[in-house]
């Protein structure tokens, strides 16, 4: 309320206590109702008026027909963006999802797609796609819709010479106004002036260009200059990182899981009573190859090995013989295919040829200190090599094979031992081991 | 002042042409109906009851759609929508016709035919391996079916009742009291109308294929019932007015916003229907993906499927994005009755037997005849009262309306 009553008194704000009156900026026509605001702006677009607003407390309807104002272009911009948001998704979803670093040898490798299998499902697949499409769409649509609305309003603009017009303050109130920018090669000052006066609202009355530089503050620019230039700091700081090398170990803003809370062995511990927080073992408990344990007592079943071993470094003796226990039945035979393809032929493949899917693809992407697996069905070296051996080799892994020991028992380790001898034979077999009535079928 | 008295020029009553529509759709839906029941002999009485539902479901979406309008417009104080609100009233009025109707799908249900409902069925229950329909029995069993569907059809008959009466009483009295009564237990109203219409969805349509389940079935079914509801508004207003009524009370600006909210519904229909197919298709799970996959199973199936991806959503989208074919009004019309097309279809996508392959004369029988039916009573109700509910408070919002 202050500064309404400060507004009305008429000091030198007023146009006729000025000396020399400048050329006014603009020209301001008040009136007290909508309907009258709409009559006079019907007026003003006949006359042919095309640098002109008109400003009220709240939208009047039918005020863009009475202005002449062109229907907004901005949904088509809105649209134009909608379409380019879409494109770029689903853009976006091809190239990361459904490409990869074998492709496209011009791009950097840290720009290339990662085409990885996610449980079985395409990796280029419209459905998943959708929901990413969808919002990038609205994105750019909102965005358009935003700066679009902002750019064609001319905005944001810091200054208007209207707004410290005294009587322009009603307009957030209860008065309409009608302002007509000297820009426009229809305006003279006198003539628009006295023509305004008989569109029914109070006399026109002239807008001044204050006094006040149309520049910006030159500390204005300087502080932004200043902010841009520290903006680009981190970007370069990333960029300087991905080009040197460094001896510290590098900055986790996130930690990995590895590095978790946790105890470590040695650590005290006050939640015990004996404080030490590496708990005893609990009484009976055996480790591997201690006596009693598995494979103690029976080392040709759970080892493949015969003969005492007198210490680790000893060259083991292996068997070349199925244990006892071990009886070659076709069940056993059946029972080693079925656990074969599901741990060995992965890699080895089905038929044994060393042409499993991890190796094909391993070897596709020269992956660095991969060791091909053996082709175990043709493969002189493993042919000649006793039971034992492949066996021992099933439990305890070789190069970059693991050990099995673990995931598989042992008498599925020998059923899949005797399906691989199996293999082997099935490629070395000769004529008289096809049955002779299936011989014809030969070629 | 009373706004009304602004217009006067328009008629505000069905005019003398209006008993001869009603009579003209009861007898096509009576033949229609009658050779529903032919075919159904010829053909097997399960194909007769799968289409009977299907059809019977299209027409009470429409009504249900109606009522919800109804209710919203009460619950949010609109005024524009008031010159409109008659004519939904009329709609979902049909109800306690609809409970009747309803009766013939008593018959599969008490005789035990499987080939609808199969947990109806003794026999289905005992046969099925996986004892998913055993386990469901508390909740899908024949007494508790009816008791349900005796409540939905109390609650949706009494809701549309009340409101048409209300209102058409105010038309005599004017009294603005009325308005906040209405207002009152409109809130009430839709928290009654959410829950009758998710069950109801989850009950005549979802337990078609009872070992499948998605929760999110009683929405999609209330999105086609909406979508069904603004496209049937849109052809009746064009229709009120080819006949001369209303030609001031519903000027272009109402059929702008027809226009608008049946853009918005479309959008909504697809945003439902892709949620449940993109969790499904993403979990993979069998139990979810049985009902998919004979939906896309076969050339007609996936005709169907790519039929309303098209024709219920992109071809609307892009018809009534922009603001010119919604300010048409015989265009929205036009869209209003492709609409309605789109929305049975959808309805025959929920409904049809998985095994169906194109569509079986008694689907096409009974559509014209509870189609028929439906409209004759709509528009016998129309030409007992008048059009609009002329002494609303509100009325002269409506009328000063305009899209900015």
């Amino acid at each position: 309320m202050n500064g309404a009553t400060k507004a009305t008194e008429p000091p030198g704000l007023s146009p006729e206590s000025r000396a020399p009156s400048p050329e006014p900026c603009a020209l301001l026509v008040e009136f007290d109702s909508p309907g009258a605001l709409l009559t006079a702006a019907e007026q003003v677009r006949d006359a042919g008026y095309t640098k002109w607003d008109t400003h009220s407390p709240y939208p009047v309807h039918g005020i863009d027909e009475a202005m002449g104002v062109r229907p907004t272009r901005l949904p088509w911009l809105i649209l134009a963006l909608g379409v380019l948001g879409c494109a770029g998704g689903l853009l976006l979803q091809w190239w990361t999802n459904a490409t990869d670093a074998r492709q496209f040898g011009f791009v950097p490798v840290n720009f290339k797609g990662y085409a990885f299998p996610i449980s079985g499902k395409p990796t280029f697949s419209l459905p998943a796609n959708i929901p990413v499409i969808f919002e990038m769409t609205v994105l750019l649509a909102a965005l358009g819709a935003f700066f679009g609305m902002l750019v064609t309003n001319n905005l944001p603009l810091f200054h208007r010479p209207l707004l410290v017009q005294p009587r322009f303050r009603r307009v957030t109130r209860d008065r309409f106004f009608l302002v007509i920018d000297a820009a426009d090669p229809l305006f003279d000052a006198q003539r628009t002036a006295a023509w305004l006066g008989t569109l029914g609202g109070a006399p026109a009355e002239p807008v001044e260009q204050p006094e006040s530089p149309r520049r910006l503050p030159r500390a204005v620019g300087i502080g932004g200059l200043i902010v841009a230039c520290l903006a680009l700091l981190p970007p370069l700081f990333i960029a300087k990182a991905r080009v040197s090398l460094s001896t510290k170990p590098r900055i986790h803003l996130i930690q990995d899981m590895a590095n978790q809370e946790r105890f470590k062995a040695q650590q005290a511990q006050p939640l015990f009573a004996d404080g030490r927080e590496l708990r005893p073992q609990v009484p009976g408990t055996l480790a591997r190859g201690d006596p009693g344990a598995p494979g103690h007592e029976d080392p040709h079943f759970y080892t493949g090995q015969t003969g005492e071993q007198s210490s680790s470094f000893a060259v083991p003796e292996f068997a070349t013989t199925f244990p006892p226990q071990v009886e070659i039945t076709e069940p056993l035979l059946r029972r080693g295919q079925e656990r074969f393809n599901v741990y060995c032929a992965p890699c080895h493949g089905l038929g044994g040829a060393g042409d499993g899917i991890v190796a094909q693809r391993a070897t596709d992407l020269g992956t660095p200190g991969w060791v091909p697996p053996s082709a175990i069905a043709t493969d002189p070296t493993v042919l000649e090599r006793p039971h034992g051996h492949i066996f021992n080799t099933i439990t305890n892994g070789i190069r970059t094979m693991p050990p099995y020991g673990d995931q598989i028992p042992a008498v599925d380790r020998w059923a899949i031992l005797a399906y691989v001898r199996a293999l082997q034979r099935s490629q070395q077999a000769r004529l008289e081991d096809v049955p002779a009535e299936l011989r014809p079928e030969l070629r | 002042m009373n706004p009304a008295a602004s217009v006067t020029t328009e008629r505000r009553r069905m005019g003398g042409g209006a008993a001869r529509v009603a009579a003209c759709a009861g007898v096509i839906g009576a033949l229609g109906l009658a050779a529903g029941v032919l075919l159904g002999r010829r053909a097997g009485w399960d194909a007769f009851f799968r289409s009977y539902l299907l059809n019977y479901c299209f027409v009470l979406s429409l009504a249900l759609g109606a009522l919800f309008f109804v209710l919203l417009q009460h619950l949010t104080r609109a005024g524009w929508s008031v010159s409109l609100r008659r004519l939904a009233e009329f709609v979902a009025a049909t109800m306690p016709l609809l409970a009747v109707l309803f009766l013939p799908l008593l018959v599969p249900l008490l005789t035990g035919m499987s080939a609808v409902w199969a947990w109806a069925s003794p026999d289905a229950v005992a046969q099925d391996a996986s004892g998913v329909l055993r386990h469901k029995q508390p909740y899908l069993n024949v007494p508790f079916f009816i008791v349900r569907a005796v409540i939905y059809f109390a609650v949706w008959a009494g809701l549309a009742r009340y409101f048409l009466r209300k209102s058409v009483a105010q038309d005599a009295t004017g009294d603005p009291r009325l308005t906040l009564r209405m207002q009152w237990w409109s809130a009430p109203g839709m928290l009654l109308y959410a829950l009758t219409a998710t069950f109801f969805a989850i009950d005549a349509l979802m337990s078609l294929n009872p070992h499948w389940y998605s929760t999110i079935f009683g929405l999609y079914f209330f999105s086609g019932c909406v979508v069904g509801f603004f496209a049937l508004l849109a052809l009746l207003a064009y229709g009120v007015q080819r006949t001369g009524g209303l030609t001031q009370s519903i000027p272009v600006e109402h059929f702008h916003d027809i226009g608008k909210l049946t853009f918005g519904f479309v959008v909504f229909w697809a945003y439902i229907a892709f949620s449940q197919y993109l969790l499904t298709w993403y979990a993979d799970i069998p139990e979810e993906t049985a009902w998919y996959r004979p939906r896309q199973g076969d050339t007609w199936w996936i005709g169907v499927s790519l039929a309303l991806l098209f024709g219920h959503f992109v071809a609307p989208f892009v018809a009534l994005l922009s603001r010119w074919p919604k300010r048409r009004t015989g265009l929205l019309a036009a869209a209003g009755a492709w609409l309605l097309v789109m929305h049975w279809l959808d309805l025959y996508y929920l409904a049809a037997p998985a095994g169906a392959s194109g569509l079986a004369a008694t689907d096409v029988s009974l559509f014209v005849g509870l189609g028929g039916v439906f409209v004759f009573a709509i528009v016998r109700r129309m030409t007992r009262s008048a059009l609009l509910p002329e002494r609303d408070p509100r009325l002269g919002e409506a009328l000063a309306l305009q899209n900015v």
